[in-house]
């Protein structure tokens, strides 16, 4: 299992953007679910994850506000901004590009 | 946009909310940690067990919310913030260090501040006027003095006027000064300061009066004077109390009925500030063939015309002029300056020479503390070392020296200021000579609050960078040896420069201050103290008639009211108190008097000769403490009906008889009809024309009673004119009232005007060079100081670190004769290439301030002897604690510690 920060540059914050694209969630939520949507592949550490939302949030591609959860005390829940919606849109060209090139060089060397 | 809003909000809230938002990041992660608690419960491992895996997991929280909070971009600010706080200890810690450094960076801002903004005023300070940049004054110069600055003559402003096409109009202007009598109002009779002008100078300056009208072009002519006055506006307020019906009113102007047509604005004082009224300026036909250049041009040049077409335009009427009419115009080219240069250019020289001391005094601060600063950085290498170890990137390191830099120049910024606020004042207070404008009101505006924030910023950058790249390289301690060594280099390099830096400041205060002693100590051969001096004056109209002209002159019948000057004179001996009375036609010194009166000598080849030339009552000589070389004063026996005679001054008796005795020799004055030949009958001392005057000019006096009854020249107001001086026990000032009340007694329409005390330094020019010579003084012995705490600086440090080698050779035997040669050379060197520098750097300076020196050279070598040897001993000095320390160096404590 890859350690996040084997993940490529930037693709963090490519697979917060894009499963926060489904609707809020707090930062306990996003790793669970970076976890199961990539059957257990992807595990993000605390230690990336944190910075990468504030990081996130600095930049005005996501908003956090404070509501109560199911827990019974009330946590820090991201969304996507209008241009988080955007960024992510480019995000998700940049990697598209991206994967494919790097298929072509598999496939061809 | 909406995102830059959403950017702008999160850092200020990372700003403003710093609690709030760690309190919200350690509470979002409590969160995940509780999270990862219950997961590991609901899996069925024990609480204490799932909080010690759950800890596994989050790894170093610490850490990470580091990361979290560095995402918000503006840690760099709070950060600077710990460096401030940080930097405000190590400050205090240093008490002495800090002290030196704030006051001498706060003198050298300061002073700066105040120079710039002075500058800053001269340059783009607002000038009443409309459109005051298009507004040129034109004057003129001797082809073989360009330096001087003369005004116009009659036939130049009318030729200019007809045939420039630069200036959409041209006016004249001419200096006047005349007695309000007492007025209705209860305002006592005065005199003021105004100006003749042609009517087209009001259009030129584009200014309207706020009562009234100006002059009609037809109030101009030739010959042609109307009784027709513009006040000013605050004449207007205080003699007439701000009268509405001024207008329809006559007011006593020069013992005459004139007609108030006018009120200026308020501040409106054209051409100078102490222009209070103006009259048409009406031309006699003498003065439209004349050759006298008494007339200020002031131009508005058209739109599309610069200075610099314009002075190409005048420069070609002028040589046109120069060739068609040789004898009026012929050896005098053309100038034409913006009002703003006319006015304010004379700050240029001196505000030049006052920035170039206060930059040096910057420099040597800069350098100074930045020696300081290194000193103590390198005691403080272990602190660096830990930084690094710790973490600390370079950045890091070097912005925590740069705060502290930053914080001393910030202290020395705010303590600028205040003194900056003095210094304008000082500045203020400069004397603008004839002509030319005041500096007007200095004051602290946002422009120079701006200047000095950036002068302390940028002082700040310069003596911060050096320790903070040595800070930089001593983070590593194996390095350390090395960096030492240089570090001691670049100090020794500092220190020096500021050694020659001070010394080229001494060289220019010491020339400054050599100049005024020769100023002030000029043998004036007259006791000022104790004598009150007054003006008395007659309308030249109630005695003079013109009668044609005369070499150029108009030539005049003369009536002098001598009369009435004798009957003051003789009243003005009467008062209690007062020892001796004596007036003289013009003031004795520093009036407008000048060689230039034709005289015939008698019995001599050449027979012609000029001198300045006095009109006085007897006793002059008595009341001045004027001795009398040989022979005997002009006394009450000579009258108009006695032999005429005169006395002459020592420089006239040795240019006009050179080895002979003058006394017996005859003289007549180049006059017409009616002048008579006259003994010498004594000689006294040169009392020189002006206070600046650094030679003598030959002066003749005769008695104001023994005059022709016609005359031509352009001083026939002296014989209608008479300044008094009374000499008097106790306080002169006292006497002035009661003087002022005998002479209304017998011209109760006349005032005295410009009473005042005499002065032994001859009043504003030779006190604004005293003032000048002190500041430049100070600014000197502040830059030795500096230089010697510099020197002390390096030595003290030089012998702290060789102090294991001295106690070495002392135990292997070295005498403290060794040891000092030790210390000694290294000090001397020090000394020597600052010495070097600084004179180098002063011979080559020194010629900048040869305009503001008097009687001195700019090379004098007495001077640069005496503060060569000022300066060395002052670091000489600097030396003698580190040496003594040097010497008590104990050889057993060095052995035991090794």
């Amino acid at each position: 299992m890859p350690k996040p920060s084997d993940l490529l540059q930037g693709t963090l914050d490519l697979l917060i953007l894009k499963t926060l694209s489904r609707g809020p969630l707090h930062g306990w939520a996003v790793a669970k679910r970076i976890q199961q949507l990539s059957d257990d592949v992807l595990s993000v550490q605390q230690g990336s994850l944190y910075p990468a939302l504030h990081r996130l949030e600095q930049q005005g591609w996501i908003t956090a506000e404070w509501k109560d959860t199911e827990f019974g005390r009330s946590a820090k829940v991201y969304s996507l901004t209008r241009e988080g919606r955007r960024q992510l849109a480019r995000e998700l060209d940049n990697w598209a590009r991206l994967s494919s090139a790097v298929q072509l060089l598999l496939q061809r060397a | 946009m909406r995102r830059r809003i959403r950017i702008l909000a999160q850092r200020l809230r990372s700003i403003f909310r710093k609690d709030q938002m760690d309190a919200e990041l350690h509470e979002e992660l409590a969160f995940h940690f509780a999270r990862l608690v219950e997961e590991s419960i609901e899996s069925g491992v024990g609480p204490a067990e799932a909080r010690r895996r759950a800890r596994r997991l989050m790894g170093n929280t610490a850490a990470f919310a580091e990361e979290c909070r560095d995402q918000r971009r503006v840690g760099w600010l709070h950060d600077f913030y710990h460096d401030l706080r940080y930097g405000a200890r190590m400050l205090r810690k240093t008490p002495g260090l800090t002290a030196v450094a704030v006051a001498s960076l706060a003198l050298g801002v300061g002073a700066n501040t105040a120079i710039l903004g002075a500058v800053d005023h001269v340059l783009f300070g607002q000038i009443a006027l409309p459109d005051a940049d298009r507004l040129v004054v034109i004057r003129t110069y001797p082809l073989d003095n360009p330096q001087q600055n003369n005004n116009a003559s009659v036939p130049d402003y009318l030729a200019w006027e007809k045939q420039n096409r630069s200036f959409e109009a041209l006016g004249a202007s001419l200096n006047n000064q005349q007695d309000f009598g007492a007025d209705e109002s209860g305002a006592s009779a005065e005199r003021l300061a105004g100006q003749h002008v042609t009517p087209s100078l009001f259009k030129v300056l584009g200014v309207e009066p706020i009562l009234g009208r100006v002059f009609a072009p037809d109030e101009g002519g030739v010959d042609n004077p109307v009784r027709v006055i513009v006040l000013s506006y605050r004449v207007w307020q205080r003699r007439f109390g701000g009268d509405p019906g001024i207008l329809q009113r006559k007011v006593r102007f020069g013992g005459e009925n004139w007609s108030v047509i006018g009120v200026m604005p308020p501040g409106f004082h054209y051409p100078h500030e102490t222009s209070d009224y103006w009259l048409p300026l009406t031309f006699n036909r003498p003065q439209l063939q004349g050759s006298a250049r008494y007339f200020m041009v002031t131009g508005r040049l058209k739109n599309d015309v610069t200075i610099g077409q314009a002075q190409l335009e005048m420069e070609a009427i002028a040589s046109r002029l120069a060739q068609d009419f040789p004898s009026w115009h012929g050896g005098w080219g053309v100038r034409v300056q913006s009002l703003r240069d006319a006015w304010f250019g004379w700050t240029r020289q001196p505000l030049a020479v006052l920035e170039g001391a206060v930059i040096l005094v910057m420099l040597i601060a800069c350098a100074n503390v930045a020696t300081l600063l290194l000193a103590r950085n390198s005691a403080r290498r272990a602190e660096f070392a830990m930084r690094a170890a710790l973490g600390a990137t370079r950045g890091r390191t070097v912005r925590q020296l740069l705060a502290e830099s930053m914080l001393l120049s910030a202290l020395g910024g705010a303590a600028g200021l205040i003194l900056a606020q003095f210094g304008l004042n000082a500045l203020e207070a400069m004397t603008a000579p004839p002509g030319a404008a005041r500096i007007g009101d200095l004051s602290l505006n946002y422009r120079v609050v701006g200047l000095t924030a950036a002068c302390s910023i940028l002082t700040g950058l310069m003596f911060g960078i050096a320790p903070a790249i040595a800070g930089m390289r001593s983070r590593n301690l194996a390095k350390n040896a090395s960096a030492r060594g240089c570090r001691q280099r670049v100090r020794g390099v500092l220190v020096a420069a500021q050694i020659g830096l001070a010394l080229m400041l001494l060289v220019g205060s010491g020339l400054l201050i050599h100049s005024f002693v020769r100023l002030v100590g000029t043998e004036r051969n007259f006791d000022p103290d104790g004598i009150l001096s007054f003006d008395f004056r007659i309308p030249i109209q109630q005695y003079l008639n013109g009668v044609g002209s005369y070499r150029g002159f108009p030539a005049s019948d003369v009536s002098p009211p001598t009369l009435v000057l004798q009957r003051i004179y003789e009243r003005l001996r009467l008062l209690p108190g007062a020892e001796s009375v004596a007036g003289a036609s013009f003031p004795p010194v520093d009036s407008l008097v000048v060689p230039s009166m034709r005289i015939k000598l008698e019995g001599r080849n050449p027979d012609e000769a000029s001198a300045a030339y006095f009109l006085v009552t007897p006793d002059l000589f008595r009341t001045m403490k004027t001795p009398l070389v040989k022979g005997r004063d002009i006394g009450s026996g000579d009258t108009a009906a006695t032999p005429w005679v005169a006395v002459v001054n020592e420089t006239a008796a040795r240019r006009f008889w050179p080895g002979e005795d003058p006394i017996g020799k005859r003289l007549t004055l180049d006059a017409l009809s009616g002048e008579r030949s006259r003994e010498v009958v004594g000689v006294a001392r040169d009392v020189p024309l002006a206070y600046a005057h650094a030679q003598s000019d030959p002066v003749v006096y005769v008695s104001y009673l023994q005059q022709p009854a016609r005359y031509y020249g352009h001083l026939a107001n002296m014989f209608g004119q008479m300044t008094f001086l009374v000499r008097a026990k106790g306080d002169p000032l006292k006497f002035a009232a009661s003087a002022g009340h005998a002479v209304a007694e017998i011209e109760p329409d006349r005032p005295i005007a410009n009473v005042h005390v005499m002065n032994r330094y001859g009043g504003d020019f030779v006190r604004d060079r005293g003032r000048r010579a002190i500041v430049v003084g100070v600014f000197a012995l502040t830059a030795t100081l500096l230089a010697a705490i510099g020197v002390y600086g390096v030595m003290a440090y030089s012998v702290a670190q060789r102090a294991n080698e001295i106690g070495v050779r002392l135990a292997l035997g070295a005498g403290a004769r060794c040891i000092a040669y030790l210390i000694g050379r290294q000090a001397l060197l020090l000394i020597a290439a600052g010495v070097v520098l600084g004179l180098a750097g002063a011979a080559a300076l020194m010629r900048l301030i040869a305009s503001q020196l008097w009687g001195v050279t700019p090379t004098d070598p007495t001077t640069f002897a005496a503060v060569t040897a000022l300066l060395t001993v002052v670091a000489l000095c600097a030396c003698i604690i580190p040496l003594r320390r040097a010497l008590r160096v104990d050889p057993a404590a060095t052995l035991r510690s090794q």
